[in-house]
């Protein structure tokens, strides 16, 4: 490493290297032409899609296609790219952030995006020729135990595949990773065991139905999902797993773990400053932090969430990539405002397509007067849709099948449009843009229809 | 830049944009061929909707600040800053469907026979109308220029 | 039920190799001729409901659709034509008047086709009309009976007192048609036309609708036997008023728009009450007499201020001289003269095949007897029932017409196909229906574009025309049917006419 660089002053400085952190530099860009700009990772690679790490552990795609922006992206928006850098301390009063290295990243202006870090649920680990198991060995420095949230890691599992012949694997965790992972694995040819805590798949935005029919899917593919259940003990030997002991106290082998137990706000490097956190970066609609110059967009922030009107840490791929634009809008003297957003999820396991959108299965704790639920399900046709309606405004959805036109209700619920007259037909497969009230749908299809 | 405008009082729920469509996006380029020997799933990229007497045809709207583009997980999905132009490269695509997911207008289709892509109008950028709006008969897709704000 | 004895009159031959079971024949047919079967994926057809409107073949994107006529219905019969048999079992069945829309299609003799224009050669010399000017200009009014002009500090200004008329660009003027036989869409289509090219479009008795009012300027509002729609406002929005005693394909008879056409829009513009049956009686219950027919006429000029042409219109009948006659003498500005061929949206066919005289033989007669009066500067003359082109607006002019009217040539260039099928409410081309799903589909900024083209195509004919006889200005031709000559005609018609034959010199 080069220890000479030691001062580096920049304009525009970013931490991340993805979604948020590239919209950020990309919009400084296009209102500052001149201005320095540069973006630390610590990973080795320039720049690659996390959504499309599962894809490429599936062989669906190749290193070169895993960017998302062109490879001379830097070069001709002159953003210089410092790979390997992990930030490692941030100065505010003296506006430098400390890199592994030793260098010193001066700035004017300061984005966070660095993303979150995978969540490892407390997990006692037992060498196969011992008794007594403990809580103090690192999971990922188990042989064949892997988080799954860098490409490195997808580059190492599928080593990991390979140099073993790998044929079946366990996933802990049935959320948005997982099942990705797990689609991931069945594309492969590979047996799954899905461990799952709570009752059913992705219980975040599922709900039984949805998650049902997903289930036995995965299960005619000869694949095994565990629900209500979570790992007690990971039995090792010679430091690599040989299986998992259930909280049941049932025993499967196994050879691959994938621990995929949800995504935590990474906010190591700012845990000595003045900065606000709350699980999350606090910041505001300008995605300024509460320390000035300093702002912050994507996994790591607790932005808002328009359906509870509360603070919330929205990671997904738009809203990081969103949020990036808005900062990097704000940073570069144009005033932007992120009005919030929503969780939502579009997945596709074994030729079966999903979206949810927003509180996708908020009735199970709201009285029916409160929430009113509109459904259409066809089993022989694989169609599910149900449709979420509080206060005659839709807040969440989940489509299965059939998930075709599903962004007409992303606008409904984004822009909060009274349905009131529509609930016969809201749920229904031809519902489209004609049923809409006639303003909003003048809006769209006449005239100024042009922007959303 | 050029923009389609759907004038809804006067579409006939004919749907000859759509037949024209999928013809364009065809191999032969041949109405019959495009119907007969080939491709009976050649998707249409504008979808008429109909109720009654009301109808209109709607395809991508090209927003200016488009969120598929900002949805799409791969980059496949781009904003040509030039023509303002919404293009899905097939090539790149997963078919992750996020972009499905966002577009408020539900104007984006799942190719599933050709690969595994997302399907959306390219507004025919090699011809100088779109063919949706050249063969409406009843001239209830126009193509109208917008002045370029960025300029 | 007993069998229907109606037999088919159209076929429709379908390309199986080139049908691609799109479904737009499906979607546009109003008569519900096409249905798509799921089963065999194909479209399949039923002829016998087929009227011959053409538009699914003009839809079709692969040309798979023919309408051909049926062929050999019946044995041959001099006497008993198809027609009469296939009416006695219409009405063998229904009991009923037969409707019919449009004009008559008998094979009477079209004057038109019998007179031939003439051209300049040697003697004087023709005019080139794109290099030379050349004026077709109309103007509808009644004129002095000479003209005083004064000198005013060595300037020459006209002294006599020009009563109100009407400027046209060209002598061409879009015929009644009511809103309520033919669509808004239509209405808008002929208003904008007539407003852009600096002519006029006629409301019919249904009154105005209130999208047309911004037309005015190009306006003639109809007052009928019905009074529909008519009031003071109406009458003042116009460029002039026209009184109609009668429609050449009904001489005689009155109209009766059916109560469940009488949508919430056409109740408000007919000032009539939703769903009330529209009836227009036959005669105008105030006129029996040309001395009725002056009072109306001084009304209606008292209406207006004196600030707008009131012209009659009336139907072409064996006593259409002598009435004109009495119509000029009652103060009209203008005489329309609705001939036998006149289109209409819904007649009985005996009446519309049957009554009233060409419009050919009805202007000659009428142009005569008021030049004969020394009357016929006191009027203008305007034509219609089924100018088909523009050299039959020439013929006309020469004959004797200061302009004509177009009706059923207007709403061919809307894409009429002359099906005759306007009084069943189910035209295809969104012209005579008020089917909100079938008005949509006459778009009137089309409708406009095809009806100012064509207007300025007969024009630019018209000028051809008029350049090739030697003739600088449209003035020069009317009434001068030296310029004519008959074929095929016998003397009595000739005389009638006024006209030479071809092979005669001056
Ligand atoms: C397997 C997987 C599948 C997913 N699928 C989807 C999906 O289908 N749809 C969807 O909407 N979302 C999906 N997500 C979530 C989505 O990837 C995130 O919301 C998005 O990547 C967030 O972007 P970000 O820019 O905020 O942070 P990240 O993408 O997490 O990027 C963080 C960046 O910061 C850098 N960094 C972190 N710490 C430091 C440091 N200390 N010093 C220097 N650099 C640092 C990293 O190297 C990286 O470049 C998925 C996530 C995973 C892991
Ligand atoms: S696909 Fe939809 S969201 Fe994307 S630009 Fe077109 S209309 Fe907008
Ligand atoms: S389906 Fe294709 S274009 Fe759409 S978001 Fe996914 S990768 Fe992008
Ligand atoms: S071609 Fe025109 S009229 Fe026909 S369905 Fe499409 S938009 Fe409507």
């Amino acid at each position: 490493m080069n220890t000479e660089i030691k001062n580096i002053k920049k304009d525009y400085l970013i931490i991340g290297n993805s979604a948020a952190g590239i919209s950020a530099a990309e919009s400084i860009r296009k209102n500052d032409k001149k201005a320095s700009i540069a973006i630390l990772t610590m990973e080795k690679y320039p720049n690659y899609s996390k959504p499309l790490i599962t894809y490429y552990l599936a062989g669906k795609l190749d290193l070169d296609r895993i960017n998302f922006k062109d490879r001379d992206f830097y070069k001709k928006n002159n953003i210089e790219l410092c790979l390997e850098k992990k930030a490692v301390m941030l100065n505010p009063q003296e506006r430098f952030v400390l890199t592994g290295d030793g260098s010193k990243y001066f700035y004017k202006k300061l984005l966070i995006a660095c993303g979150a870090k995978p969540a490892i649920p407390p997990i006692k680990v037992r060498d196969e020729n011992e008794s007594v198991s403990s809580l103090d060995r690192e999971i990922g420095k188990i042989r064949g135990a892997f988080t799954l949230t860098t490409l490195e890691d997808a580059v190492e599992i599928k080593k990991y595949i390979n140099d073993y012949s790998i044929k079946s694997a366990s996933i802990l965790g049935g959320g948005l990773i997982g099942l990705k992972a797990a689609e991931a694995f069945l594309e492969l040819g590979i047996n799954i065991n899905v461990i799952e805590l709570s009752e059913m798949l992705l219980s975040a935005s599922f709900d039984k139905t949805a998650s049902g029919i997903i289930e036995d899917r995965i299960k005619q593919a000869g694949s095994n999902i565990i629900t209500g259940q979570t790992i007690e003990e990971i039995i090792i030997n010679n430091g690599a797993v040989l299986g998992l002991k259930l909280t049941n106290g049932n025993k499967i082998k196994c050879s691959l773990l994938i621990v995929a137990a949800g995504v935590l706000p990474d906010d190591a490097i700012f845990k000595d400053t003045a900065i606000k956190t709350d699980k999350g970066i606090i910041v505001n609609e300008k995605m300024q932090t509460s320390i000035p110059d300093i702002y912050a967009a994507g996994d790591a922030v607790k932005s808002y969430d328009i359906l509870s009107g509360q603070p919330k840490n929205l990671a997904i791929w738009p809203a990081a990539v969103r949020q990036g634009s808005v900062a990097g809008m704000n940073m570069s003297g144009r005033p932007a405002i992120y009005k919030g957003g929503f969780l939502m999820n579009s997945v596709e396991i074994l030729g079966v397509p999903v979206i949810s959108l927003g509180l996708s299965n908020a009735e199970i704790n709201a009285s029916p007067a409160e929430i009113k639920v509109y459904i259409v399900h066809d089993a022989l046709k694989k169609i599910y849709r149900k449709i979420l309606v509080r206060n005659d405004r839709i807040i969440g959805v989940i489509l299965l099948g059939a998930i075709e036109r599903a962004g007409i209700y992303y606008g409904l619920i984004y822009n909060s449009i009274d349905i009131s007259e529509l609930k016969d037909k809201v749920a229904r497969e031809d519902f489209g843009i004609i049923q809409l009230p006639a303003d909003y749908r003048k809006h769209l299809v006449v005239g100024e229809g042009i922007e959303v | 830049m050029k923009r389609i405008f759907i004038d809804e009082k006067y579409c006939i729920g004919c749907r000859l944009c759509e037949i024209y469509c999928q013809v364009k996006h065809s191999k032969s380029k041949k109405i019959l061929k495009a119907f007969r020997e080939g491709q009976p799933d050649i998707l249409s990229r504008v979808l008429v909707e109909e109720i009654g007497h009301d109808s209109f045809a709607i395809q991508c709207r090209h927003c200016d600040d488009a969120p598929c583009v900002s949805a799409c997980i791969s980059g496949a999905m781009t904003k040509n800053e030039k023509t303002g132009v919404v293009v899905c490269d097939q090539e790149k695509c997963v078919g992750c469907w996020s972009c499905i997911m966002v577009c408020p207008y539900g104007v984006i289709k799942r190719d599933i026979s050709s690969g595994k892509a997302a399907s959306k109008c390219d507004l025919c950028v090699d011809e100088e109308v779109p063919v949706c709006v050249k063969n409406c008969p009843n001239e209830a897709l126009k193509i109208v220029q917008f002045p370029d704000e960025e300029k | 039920m007993a069998l229907e004895l109606n037999q088919s009159e159209f076929t429709v031959e379908r390309d199986l190799d080139k049908c691609i079971a799109c479904e737009v024949c499906v979607r546009q047919c109003s008569n519900d001729v096409h249905e798509f079967d799921a089963d065999d994926k194909t479209v399949l057809s039923e002829s016998s409901k087929c009227v011959g409107c053409h538009r699914c073949e003009e839809l079709c994107p692969t040309g798979a659709i023919t309408i051909k006529k049926k062929a050999a219905e019946f044995k041959e019969n001099s006497n008993w034509q198809a027609a009469h048999i296939k009416n006695i079992y219409k009405q063998a069945e229904s009991g009923g008047v037969i409707l019919t829309g449009m004009g008559s299609d008998k094979p009477h003799t079209v004057y038109w086709d019998h007179i031939l224009f003439n051209a300049a050669q040697v003697t004087n010399p023709s005019i080139d009309p794109l290099r030379e000017p050349m004026e077709i200009k109309t103007f509808i009014c009644g004129k002095p009976e000479n003209l005083k002009i004064e000198k005013q500090n060595g300037q020459f200004k006209l002294k006599s007192k020009m009563g109100p008329y009407l400027e046209l660009l060209t002598p061409i003027l879009f015929s009644a048609m009511s809103y309520g036989s033919i669509s808004l869409n239509a209405c808008k289509s002929l208003a904008a036309a007539a407003a852009e090219y600096g002519t006029f479009y006629n409301t019919g008795e249904g009154g105005m609708h209130k999208d047309l009012a911004r037309y005015a300027k190009n306006t003639i509002v109809q007052v009928a036997s019905g009074r529909f729609g008519v009031d003071r406002d109406y009458l003042r929005n116009s460029a002039a008023v026209e009184i109609k005693i009668g429609q050449g394909a009904k001489p005689g008879i009155g109209g009766h728009l059916p109560g469940e056409k009488v949508t919430e829009d056409i109740s408000g513009t007919r000032m009539i009450p939703q769903g009330s049956d529209a009836i227009s009686p036959a005669p105008h219950h105030d006129i029996y007499s040309i001395e009725d027919l002056a009072q109306l006429i001084d009304a209606l000029k008292e209406a207006t201020d004196y600030e707008k042409p009131v012209g009659v219109k009336v139907s072409a009948v064996h006593n259409i001289a002598p009435i004109a006659s009495g119509i000029v003498r009652a103060g009209a500005d203008y005489i329309a003269i609705d001939g036998f061929r006149g289109g209409t949206g819904a007649a009985p066919q005996s009446i519309r095949d049957n009554v009233g005289i060409p419009v050919e033989l009805a202007l000659a007669a009428v142009d005569t007897r008021l030049r004969q009066e020394g009357i016929r500067h006191r009027a203008a003359i305007i034509v219609a029932g089924s100018i088909r082109s523009s050299s039959d607006v020439v013929k006309a002019i020469a004959l004797g017409a200061d302009a004509v009217y177009i009706a059923t040539a207007a709403l061919i260039a809307l894409g009429c196909h002359l099906c005759q099928k306007c009084y069943t409410g189910k035209c295809n081309w969104g012209i005579a229906t008020q089917d909100p799903y079938l008005t949509k589909r006459l778009n009137p900024e089309i409708g406009t574009r095809r009806l100012h083209s064509l207007l300025r195509a007969w024009s630019l004919e018209i000028k051809e025309m008029l350049g090739g006889a030697g003739i600088n200005a449209i003035e020069s031709l009317r009434g001068n049917r030296e310029h004519l000559r008959g074929i095929n005609l016998n003397d009595r018609e000739l005389s009638i006419l006024g006209i030479k034959h071809a092979g005669e010199a001056w």
